[in-house]
């Protein structure tokens, strides 16, 4: 599970970080038991990840890249199906999806919220290249807010939804957002 | 609000005071213990982890802050939402603190935001006849983009102001609204 722009000691800093938020059920472990974990000195850790917040940025991306990651889609209409998936890989590994879906949404701090962001819009230009931008704009955001840990984390919470239930309602919401650009494909 | 509060609330207001000038990151019990002018103990027996304060802080937030105005029709449930997207663009570092909150593992009380159960209310009552599982495949859509998460999401992003999110909110839940047949809504 190679991920670009990682050296193997951080692939293995965030794997073994990634183990222990599993075995403790919270993301408060310190450096010296991820190092530990990880097989290096605890200073590596900090060379690394300097702060807390450093790691966290980099665990999420690198869940989302590796123990999340979507498979390629070739059209926005495949989107639905991709989200059916993620939301049955949130709900199979809680612990991980949480820490994914809180560093997502520390706002200011460099978290990317919409990582898939690029690729929807790539596929939406090249099937459904007509929309005028405010309507494209509309559609890329719902369906990136969609597609993403967030709609795991308040199906759940809000309504007490179960894992079929989640993946049921997220996909229906997506094909809810298609239905307004599906025969507009260009020919 | 000069009445004399309880030592939760009163840890509550200083975080938020905090929160003007750094993030919930950097707001640390020593820090914050100083500011409230009790001893850092006295914070964790409060609150025994960032996440208990974190979801309080939101909580407390959002009723202070954020009041939701009540809504029982769809027209009156969108301008309630746009009211607080802008609200939240002219506070953002609370606004981002209830999306954070609510994406965290759930700490105490697992109840459901007032806004999810107001947006059921709503759904039973104008669509009553409505079967069970689209009522809330469209209650958690409707919930999901009327969310803090979604206001954040659009503001970091895409780099969208208040107007713009609030767009992008009422082409979203239009999309979401046209699944159901017209009949659905009972007549006033």
């Amino acid at each position: 599970m190679a991920v670009p722009g990682l050296s193997g000691t951080q692939a293995a800093i965030l794997a073994a970080y990634a183990e222990l938020i599993e075995e403790i059920g919270s993301d408060d472990v310190s450096n010296r038991v991820i190092a530990r974990r990880a097989g290096i000195a605890e200073r590596t850790v900090f060379r690394n990840y300097p702060t807390r917040v450093d790691l966290l940025l980099a665990t999420a991306a690198w869940l989302e890249a590796t123990v999340f990651a979507r498979e390629e889609s070739h059209s926005i209409f495949d989107i639905p199906l991709v989200i059916r998936e993620a939301m049955q890989r949130y709900d199979a590994r809680p612990e991980l999806a949480h820490v994914v879906a809180e560093t997502a949404m520390r706002g200011v701090n460099g978290a990317t919220p919409s990582p898939g962001r690029a690729q929807l819009e790539r596929l939406l230009d090249g099937e459904v290249p007509s929309l005028d931008a405010a309507k494209r704009r509309a559609v890329i955001a719902a369906l990136s807010h969609l597609d993403s840990v967030g709609t795991w984390v308040t199906f759940r919470r809000e309504f007490g939804m179960d894992r079929r239930d989640i993946a049921d309602a997220a996909a229906w919401a997506a094909e809810a957002v298609l239905d307004s650009i599906r025969d507009r494909v260009a020919p | 609000m000069e009445e004399p509060v309880d030592t939760a609330t009163a840890i509550l207001a200083s975080a938020a005071v905090l929160l003007r000038e750094r993030t919930f990151d950097d707001i640390s019990y020593r820090v914050l213990a100083d500011e409230v002018g009790i001893s850092e103990r006295t914070i964790y027996r409060q609150y025994p982890t960032r996440a208990h304060l974190l979801a309080a802080l939101s909580n407390w937030i959002e009723q202070t802050r954020f009041p939701l105005p009540p809504f029982v029709t769809v027209s009156d449930f969108r301008a309630a939402v746009h009211e607080r997207f802008r609200a939240f663009d002219a506070s953002p570092a609370y606004a981002y603190v209830g999306a954070r909150a609510s994406a965290i593992s759930p700490t105490l009380d697992t109840e459901p935001a007032y806004i999810t159960r107001a947006i059921e209310a709503m759904l039973e009552v104008g669509a009553p006849t409505l079967n069970r599982r689209d009522r809330r495949r469209v209650a958690a859509s409707l919930r999901y983009f009327s969310s803090a998460m979604f206001w954040a999401r659009l503001r970091t992003g895409f780099d969208l102001d208040a107007g713009e999110i609030c767009d992008a909110f009422d082409h979203a839940i239009d999309t979401v609204l046209a699944k159901l047949p017209d009949a659905t809504w009972a007549k006033p």
